[in-house]
């Protein structure tokens, strides 16, 4: 039991280093847009999937709306949205990209869209260990402006060959070692760390009207995801490690 | 000692929650499961699941003196419009409309469209 405690001190004492050790900056100074333009909807646009798990973005979409919510914004329910978007004729958001986006405050009233990109959803086996990395690319596009207001990405990478705890997290250390006994990568299930991954890229959105600290958090620290040629080769080598969190493009 | 290791490990499961998560200012219950649940078996039994939470959502926030998330009404009056009840359709999307006025254009889109949809 004491064992167990002084451990779990040492990984939360891991967790919190991991929060302070990367380069900085501040919500305001990354995304000013955020706070000029004070939108208050935002309209979840169907995911782009550039992997080649077939059902990752439907898997995916179930996991944005939550935290999207609780930064304080008013959210349109995806489930109903994107069943409307499908009967538009809107399925594949990439041709969306440079498109005016007018159209959807009109039919909407949404005040922005969140573009999101599915980057890698997979497992890599070297030798013995097997790494299953979720990544996303996260956009915020004004529809009065077109601007790009927030955009930021999250990656989660975690080692399930240990099946010690990888994740910092009870839950997904219990489903790590469940993945373990079933190591086939078919039936893996990714969507617990897809949510830590958007959990991480949603952390820096400025938080909206709903929120308590609206319009308090624009020096709040984010990790300054700005490629920086040192930090990737950094973050390179931290996927090796047992649990990493990487800030790359 | 024991009692400092407890002490020591509250203090630091404050500071990381400091860092990372937000104030919980709504009820979402166990929704992105019962949703991912329907997403990877489409079936009336998950649909149901789904709507039951749904339900369960907007009960338990009222326990709580919570306002219900935004969409839960929205997206209730959605299943309620595809089961033909345009009726309690029509009720839910006015409640969302009402608590979340950013949502009263779409609101009452899905009004006219399930007063359509009514035989």
């Amino acid at each position: 039991m004491k064992k167990k405690t002084v451990f779990s001190v040492l990984l939360l004492c891991l967790l919190c280093t991991s929060c302070v050790t990367v380069p900085k900056t501040t919500k305001l100074s990354e995304f000013p847009l955020m706070y000029e333009e004070q939108i208050s909807s935002i309209l979840i646009l169907p995911p782009m999937n550039e992997t080649t798990a077939a059902d990752a973005k439907e898997y995916y979409a179930t996991t944005i709306q939550e935290p999207l919510t609780y930064s304080g914004y008013y959210v349109f329910p995806y489930p109903v949205t994107s069943e409307i978007l499908q009967m538009e004729g809107i399925y594949d958001s990439e041709l969306l990209m440079n498109t005016p986006l007018s159209k959807f405050r009109e039919f909407f009233g949404a005040d922005a869209v969140l573009f999101t990109r599915i980057k890698k959803w997979d497992m890599s086996y070297v030798v013995i260990d097997s790494n299953l990395t979720v990544s996303v690319e996260c956009q915020l596009k004004s529809t009065s402006t077109n601007r790009v207001l927030w955009a930021y990405d999250g990656t989660v990478t975690v080692n399930l060959s240990g099946g010690g705890s990888s994740t910092g997290h009870i839950l997904g250390d219990l489903i790590a070692k469940a993945i373990t006994t079933a190591i086939n990568s078919a039936m893996a299930d990714y969507v617990p760390y897809a949510r830590k991954a958007n959990y991480l890229a949603i952390s820096s959105l400025p938080y909206g009207k709903y929120h308590p600290q609206h319009t308090k958090d624009k020096q709040m620290e984010i990790i300054d995801q700005t490629p920086q040629p040192q930090e990737e080769a950094a973050s390179e080598s931290a996927t090796t490690g047992e649990s990493a969190v990487q800030a790359s493009e | 000692m024991i009692r400092y290791t407890f002490l020591a490990v509250v203090l630091l499961c404050t500071m990381s929650i400091g860092c990372t998560t937000t104030q919980k200012q709504y009820y979402f219950g166990e929704y992105s499961d019962t949703l991912y649940d329907f997403e990877k078996n489409r079936t009336e039994d998950t649909l149901l699941e789904h709507k039951q939470q749904l339900e369960h959502i907007v009960a338990e926030s009222k326990d709580k003196n919570l306002n219900v998330p935004p969409g839960i009404y929205a997206e209730l009056g959605y299943i309620y419009m595809r089961q033909n009840n345009a009726k309690q359709a029509a009720e839910l999307f006015s409640k969302e409309a009402e608590l979340y006025p950013e949502s009263r254009q779409f609101m009452d889109r899905l009004i006219r469209q399930s007063d359509k949809t009514k035989i």
